[in-house]
């Protein structure tokens, strides 16, 4: 096979279907090596390693404080009772949408873009929920009893209130968190049987040989493999949907003007996809060229998702403008008089931002030669993040500043301590990531294996490994 | 040795003093057992008033008094638990307040237990004041006197007390005299003198009782009635009353400046220029024209000719003179003539049931002339007694200056402030809890103070320390027969018996020690020449008073009824006069007049002329304490000081206006929008239309909508839903929830009626329900965040929104702009304001329980809306989800003695309530409708066998209706709250409930209220349009 000049340098087939082709990845060998290479820390990991956990420690030191202080160093002003810790929450989540949006219903819809960049977005998914997960405990004002929420026997016969959406979102993300950590590692254990294979190092070899499940690649093996991989994808598809539903009924479910609607589940799942797909974007334009990978994730691919980021886009603008629209239709004052102060009056320049960033920057992927070109799609991925949570910014502050009694309406203005929990979140996720690629392979070795041509057709016309 | 009696409030407060009271025990005995005798201090953690039979820990006992706070001499019931004051009520059967209270006199109990009170006598050595004993200082006191009286300067020598009603001012004049020297000077800067002295000369009477309800016309020239002017309480209840007569009530008119509570109660504001109220009087009088007076007023003829029509034609009016002008006293006289000439005397102005109040009250002239006196080194020694001249002359006084002339100055008061902290000796007086005495409120009528505990500190009570010094002196010893000043009002009142007769109710027929004032001094300030184009109104604050509520953080914390500011000194212009000068609300302003200038932040007020300035009075001290800090103090700015009758003339300065460089602060303000935006949160209705039958917004009943009637139990608004089995509607097992559980849980609900055509907005209710629920202040400036703070200083927090008033008082302007934009029209410069006070509406529908994730918020079958502290985790969703916004939250640790936000820092902690938990931090709070009270009733009713059990076999608790009331509607001075069960006919509650004008909040959102509001009646000129 032809070598190409240039990586990026590609026919354009459709990647959409299953019909993927990596024309620069040649053999197995040339697989495990370029990608098992990654494994080697350098002298850039570490730093950025140090810098994330500067941020961790950052945000730790926040938090520290406000446990001893009270949530009053925070910026709230009631009636504005929830700020930064819930909005990065569900930021947080939405971003945990992609990864198993890619990894299992991509994978249900053979769509073969994927292969390349899903286990990146898996990971991806883990870390971000984990990060999500300890939001809504950051924020309650004593964290100490988070586990009331928790329905566990005990003998005063107490339950949480079933009826309370925060309940709910207890179990919709211990679920999510369970099943994509579940499904990333059923993945990995092909994966982490070639690692086991090439440690020299006994005890490692051993713990990578438990965590392979003793995987001896064998016909059996990969049979249920298949299965079970299919099964839990399976499994995961309705997740998706489910748990940013439930994260959006925090919302719906109350009687805040800008809150009590209808529209927020769908609303809120494509908002979760066309974020998580900015971040798969803010991580893996980086990774593709620091480590050598263009020739993995191609043009292609990123042309493709960068359809999947516009068609998003689109559903989320068309959920603003039916906000926008009911709120006038239903005849509402709450609701009319919330939605102009959301836009143009108080809070005009966060409804900005987030409506130039989800919806109007966005546009520009309509035009193909910007849908390949890495850099920009990189440049609107931090612009989508950024709208990403400021939408999530609009929902929640705008919202609850100006509800029903006007007596009660107000600002909000975070501080210090939000910003430090801001960026330790950061921190907090980006730390867990980068020890993440350096331990284990970041692209799926077995399913790229499966997509490259076989040795045997060209090399050996007999006999195979 | 000795014992540490501090009590540590944490988390719950009923139990630690039971468990501090046997640990003191239990260590003081252990001492006692080791040591044998000890020669320290011993301090009694129960201070036993009374015999220790009648100390039941964890039972109250009440003691009858009089309030100190102002002249007034309001009754007060003081709750005494466990031998400390926890609540001041207003004395039900005492005939000025009538069981109502205003919030000062609630924050009596703030004084009482003042962080920063004297607490022991103190004497100047160089410049720093060091504590003392007893004996020394009253050893020096007795020195001192002797000299004088030895030398014979007596006669110049001035004793400055705050002006009290009683034997008090008689008996220290007695023993001043035996020192030979002259009559003490009676001080009040909140006193009206020209306004007494107008009064007195024309109805015989300085303060002539007003009865509102006889008129059909009230109008007002600037006569503050509602905002602490005067007697507040007894003129407020009469008020209340006659407008909530609603059919027959009087229309009423202001006239002045600057619309002040009273102004925003009145159906018309008349926007007349300061100073030009006589010419209105004058043109009603007949002796001007209504052109002449509206040309001096710069407002529409139309205006004036409608009020003379309007004054002319009224059955009977009631027309009241206050005024800050140097033409106080003129304006006085002339309506008092008018009210003379329309016949109102003896129909609406009552001479014959006057109040006594301000009884030989000396002004601001006799304290101008004792700082010339002092200046001029004519004072040997000067003595004062709560009164505070220092702070509350105007600057050109120089009375702190003077005082630097006095050789020896004592002072008796028991909080520091700017006068005594010049003193060379301290002799702290007992606060007026502590206290043995007496006023004569009504002729007649004798209104006994009694101690309701022991002292908290190492005081005394001033009349002691004098009867004291006067034994001392071999030549008036002979004269004082008494042990004690309690001995002396026992003598005055025919013996100890009939003191302890009258202590339960402290009321007795008889009359006060009758005293001879000084007369008043004759010498008026010149007035000086003034430049301006702004006329400054510096009023006296409805909160604070001259300044002498200024160290009580209930009441720092307590917006300013009209304002809404709180912690912070702001200048009131109207928004064309910001526009002007281009500032807006929060940018910093210089107001400067002859006497100083004064820098703070600006804030529109449509309520005000364009050609005037208002700032308040009270704020800015220097040395009262630690709250006594914020704000500025706009004494200083007073230029023109004094009116013709020697009283401070606080409208009379002229002012310039500048913008101080763009620097900006944030407004304080517990305002969010200051109108309704079309929601009928605060509903008012004309009272033809009411008459006509229109209902105006509200009562809306679509089909197939659930009842919002009130009924028991689970029929009760909470629907079916509330705790059926599985939610099922007809499920069989509806637990306590079903009316006919044994237990009789779910027979009441419980429910509030607040009739808005009453409400003044005085927020009286609000410190009520501080001092009733452990409701920490917040605005102190070392109450915010410790590490980088973003906001600093008094009300910090505030501006973001954390105050803790689990009721409020919200004020609506019915405008149809934003108030920066108000364009003042000299034609029409009406505006309608409506007040409203909100709190936990207890819905039957309540949106705040299902979105509790652990039921920290729930559904009592009684129909209260719980919130359990122990159980929140503090995910403060229920407040997200409440639309009347009235849930708390506990940002910082205010119940923790080890933090800097504590809120009640030693011994303010003393007055709280044991059977209200102290909040932690972390936690989620709001009104309970003062379910501690309802248990308490409950309680009671079982320990009187009163509760039963009905032939249906379920419990009947037996309480009486309207046996107790919330903290709320116990204090207001309206009579405007009316608390009880609901689905019983036999409450007032439900009656009111039924009311034509009853309308919910917010009932567009089913959440079925147990609040139900009364709406407003306002009252149009009788040839207007109608207009609602």
């Amino acid at each position: 096979m032809a070598t190409l000049a240039h990586p990026d340098d590609l026919r354009r087939p459709n990647i959409a279907s299953a019909d993927i082709q990596l024309p620069a990845v040649t053999s197995y060998e040339q697989v495990d090596n370029e990608i098992l290479a990654i494994l080697k820390p350098t002298k850039a990991w570490f730093a950025s390693l140090m810098l994330a956990i500067a941020c961790l420690g950052l945000g730790a030191f926040g938090w520290i404080y406000q446990i001893h202080q009270g949530l009053g160093v925070a910026g709230y002003n009631p009636p504005v009772m929830w700020g930064v810790y819930i909005i990065t929450f569900v930021f947080w989540v939405g971003i945990g949408h992609a990864g198993t949006l890619i990894s299992a219903i991509l994978y249900l819809f053979r769509a073969g873009f994927r292969t390349t960049i899903y286990r990146a977005a898996e990971a991806m998914t883990v870390f971000a929920v984990m990060t999500a997960g300890l939001f809504p405990i950051i924020h309650i004002g004593r964290p100490w009893k988070f586990f009331w929420l928790i329905p566990y026997p005990n003998w005063r016969l107490i339950w949480p209130n079933f009826k309370s959406p925060l309940v709910w979102d207890v179990f919709a993300i211990t679920t999510y968190l369970t099943i994509s950590t579940t499904f990333l590692f059923v993945g990995l254990i092909p994966d982490i049987a070639v690692l086991r294979d090439r440690e020299t190092n006994p005890i490692r070899r051993k713990i990578l040989g438990f965590l392979s499940f003793g995987w001896r690649n064998t016909e059996r093996e990969w049979r249920h493999f298949a299965r079970a991989y299919l099964f839990l994808a399976a499994f995961s598809t309705p997740l998706v949907l489910s748990v940013h539903s439930v994260v959006s009924f925090d919302f719906a479910m109350g009687i805040v003007p800008g809150w009590h609607t209808t529209i927020f589940p769908p609303y809120f799942v494509a908002g979760a996809i066309f974020s998580g797909f900015a971040m798969v974007w803010t991580i893996i334009i980086p990774m593709r060229r620091w480590f050598g990978l263009r020739h993995y994730v191609t043009l292609n691919h990123l042309d493709a998702s960068a359809k999947m980021v516009l068609f998003t886009s689109l559903v989320v603008g068309l959920a603003y403008m039916i906000e926008f629209f009911i709120a006038w239709y239903g005849g509402v004052k709450y609701e009319q008089d919330y939605f102009w102060n959301r836009v143009f009056g108080q809070w005009w320049w966060a409804a900005w931002i987030m409506l130039t960033c989800n919806m109007i920057l966005p546009l520009s992927l309509f035009s193909q030669k910007l849908r390949r070109n890495p850099t920009w799609l990189w440049i609107l991925s931090i612009f989508i993040n950024i709208g990403m949570w400021f939408e999530r910014f609009v929902i929640v502050v705008p919202s609850l500043s100006h509800d029903v009694e006007p007596w009660q309406w107000s600002s909000y203005m975070p501080t210090w301590v939000d910003y430090a929990l801001l960026i330790g979140s950061f921190g907090w996720f980006f730390m867990w990531f980068l020890l993440f690629v350096k331990q284990l392979p970041v692209m799926a070795l077995a399913e790229i294996k499966e997509i490259i041509p076989p040795k045997m057709k060209h090399t050996h016309s007999h006999g195979g490994h | 040795m000795t014992v540490d009696t501090s009590v540590s409030e944490t988390g719950s407060s009923a139990g630690v003093k039971r468990r501090d009271f046997l640990k003191v025990l239990g260590v003081s005995g252990a001492a006692t057992a080791a040591v044998g005798c000890s020669s320290g201090d011993v301090e009694k953690l129960i201070p036993y008033l009374v015999s220790p039979d009648q100390t039941v820990p964890g039972v109250s006992n009440y003691y009858a008094t009089t309030c100190r706070e102002c002249a007034a001499g309001c009754g007060l019931i003081v709750e005494v638990r466990d031998g400390r004051a926890i609540k001041a009520e207003g004395n039900p059967e005492h005939p000025v307040n009538r069981g109502a209270l205003c919030a000062r006199g609630q924050s009596s109990l703030q004084g009482l237990y003042n962080p920063d009170r004297y607490r022991q006598p103190m004497k100047r050595e160089g410049d720093a004041l060091v504590p003392t004993t007893w004996d020394d200082a009253l050893q020096l006191l007795s020195a001192k006197l002797g000299e004088v009286k030895s030398r014979g300067q007596g006669r110049r020598v001035a004793f400055v007390n705050q002006h009290e009603q009683g034997s008090f001012p008689a008996f220290l004049d007695g023993v001043l005299a035996g020192f030979g020297i002259a009559p003490h000077l009676s001080y009040d800067a909140e006193a009206p003198v020209a306004v007494l002295q107008a009064n007195q000369a024309a109805y015989g009477a300085a303060w002539p009782a007003v009865d509102f309800s006889a008129a059909s016309l009230i109008v007002s020239f600037g006569a503050d009635f509602l905002d602490g002017w005067g007697l507040p309480v007894p003129q407020q209840l009469a008020f209340a009353e006659a407008r909530g007569k609603v059919e027959g009530a009087p229309r009423f008119i202001y006239v002045g400046a600057r619309r002040s509570l009273t102004g925003l109660n009145a159906d018309q504001w008349i926007p007349a220029k300061p100073g030009s109220e006589l010419a209105i009087v004058n043109a009603i009088a007949g002796k001007g024209s209504a052109a002449a007076a509206a040309e001096a007023a710069g407002v529409g003829v139309a205006l004036i000719e409608g009020l003379v029509a309007e004054v002319r034609k009224a059955r009977a009016s009631a027309l009241l003179a206050g005024g800050f002008g140097q033409e106080a006293g003129e304006l006085a006289t002339a309506v008092a003539e008018l009210n003379k000439a329309r016949g109102n005397v003896g129909k609406t102005i009552k001479p014959s049931e006057g109040y006594l109040a301000f009884e030989g009250v000396a002004g601001h002239a006799e304290m101008r002339v004792l700082a010339e006196r002092m200046n001029a080194g004519e004072v040997p020694m000067l003595l004062v007694r709560h009164a505070n001249p220092a702070y509350t002359t105007a600057p050109g006084v120089g009375f702190a200056a003077a005082m630097a002339k006095v050789p020896f100055k004592v002072s008796f008061s028991s909080v520091p402030d700017e006068t005594t902290s010049r003193c060379d000796l301290i002799l702290p007086d007992h606060h007026g809890l502590e206290s043995w005495g007496d006023a004569e409120p009504v002729k007649g009528r004798l209104s006994l103070q009694q101690p309701t505990m022991d002292p908290v500190f190492d005081t005394r009570q001033t009349a002691d320390v004098m009867l004291a010094v006067a034994k001392a002196d071999p030549s008036l010893a002979s004269k004082y027969g008494v042990a004690d000043y309690r001995g002396y009002l026992a003598s005055r009142i025919g013996g100890n018996q009939n003191l302890k007769n009258a202590l339960p109710t402290a009321l007795v027929s008889g009359s006060a020690a009758s005293r001879t004032a000084p007369a008043r001094t004759a010498s008026r300030a010149t007035a000086k020449e003034q430049s301006g184009e702004y006329t400054l109104l510096a009023y006296l604050s409805p909160t604070l008073g001259d300044g002498r509520g200024a160290n009580k953080p209930w009441l720092q914390e307590l917006p300013d009824p009209v304002t809404k500011i709180l912690w912070q000194t702001v200048v009131e212009m109207h928004p064309e006069t910001a526009k002007q000068i281009g500032v807006a609300d929060g940018e910093l302003v210089t107001v400067t007049t002859a006497a100083g200038s004064l820098t703070a932040p600006a804030l529109v007020y449509i309520g005000l002329r364009p050609d005037t300035l208002a700032v308040a009075l009270g704020r800015g001290h220097t040395a009262a304490g630690r709250y006594a800090e914020a704000g500025e103090n706009a004494w200083q700015l007073l230029a023109a000081a004094e009116d013709r009758a020697g009283g401070a003339a606080l409208g009379a300065t002229k002012a310039t206006l500048a913008k101080a460089d763009g620097k900006k602060q944030r407004i304080v303000t517990t305002e969010g929008s200051g109108r309704q935006h079309g929601r009928g949160i605060a509903q008012a209705i004309a009272l033809p239309a009411l008459l006509a039958g229109e209902e105006g917004h509200g009562h809306h009943v679509f089909e197939g909508q659930a009842s919002t009637e009130f009924l028991p139990g689970l029929r009760s608004p909470t629907a079916n839903d509330a705790q059926g089995e599985f939610g099922v509607p007809n499920s069989k097992d509806k637990g306590q929830y079903d009316p006919e559980h044994w237990s009789g849980a779910a027979k009441r609900r419980w429910a509030m009626t607040i009739d808005l055509a009453k409400c003044t907005g005085c927020s009286a209710c609000v410190t009520a329900c501080y001092a009733e629920n452990n409701i920490p202040t917040v605005g102190a400036s070392w109450q915010g965040p410790v590490l980088l703070p973003d906001r600093t200083g008094f009300g910090a927090n505030v501006t973001r929104g954390r105050e803790m008033a689990w009721i409020r008082l919200e004020r609506y302007w019915e405008i149809d702009r934003e108030p920066k934009d108000v364009v003042f029209d000299p034609e029409h410069p009406d505006f309608d304001t409506n007040f409203i006070p909100m709190m936990c509406q207890h819905c039957g529908n309540a949106p705040c329980e299902p979105v509790c994730p652990v039921y920290a918020t729930y559904h009592a079958p009684n129909g209260l809306n719980v919130q359990v502290y122990n159980r929140c985790v503090g995910t403060r969703y229920c407040s997200n989800n409440c639309p009347y916004k009235v849930r708390y939250y506990n940002w910082f640790g205010y119940g923790d003695p080890n933090r800097s936000q504590y809120a009640f820092p030693e011994p303010l902690h003393w007055q709280l309530n044991p059977d209200v938990t102290v909040r932690q931090k972390g936690i989620m709070e709001k009104c309970t409708f003062c379910v501690q009270r309802i248990k308490e009733a409950e309680h009671r009713a079982a320990l009187e066998q009163r509760a039963s059990v009905g032939e249906d076999g379920v419990r009947i608790d037996g309480l009486r209706p309207d046996e107790f009331t919330t903290a709320c509607a116990q204090a207001c001075p309206s009579r405007a709250i009316v608390f009880g069960d609901a689905a019983d006919e036999n409450w007032s509650v439900a009656k009111w409930a039924k009311d034509r004008r009853a309308y919910h909040v917010f009932e567009e959102l089913n959440t079925y209220t147990a609040v139900v509001y009364l709406k407003k009646v306002n009252h149009p000129a009788p040839t207007a349009s109608v207009t609602a």
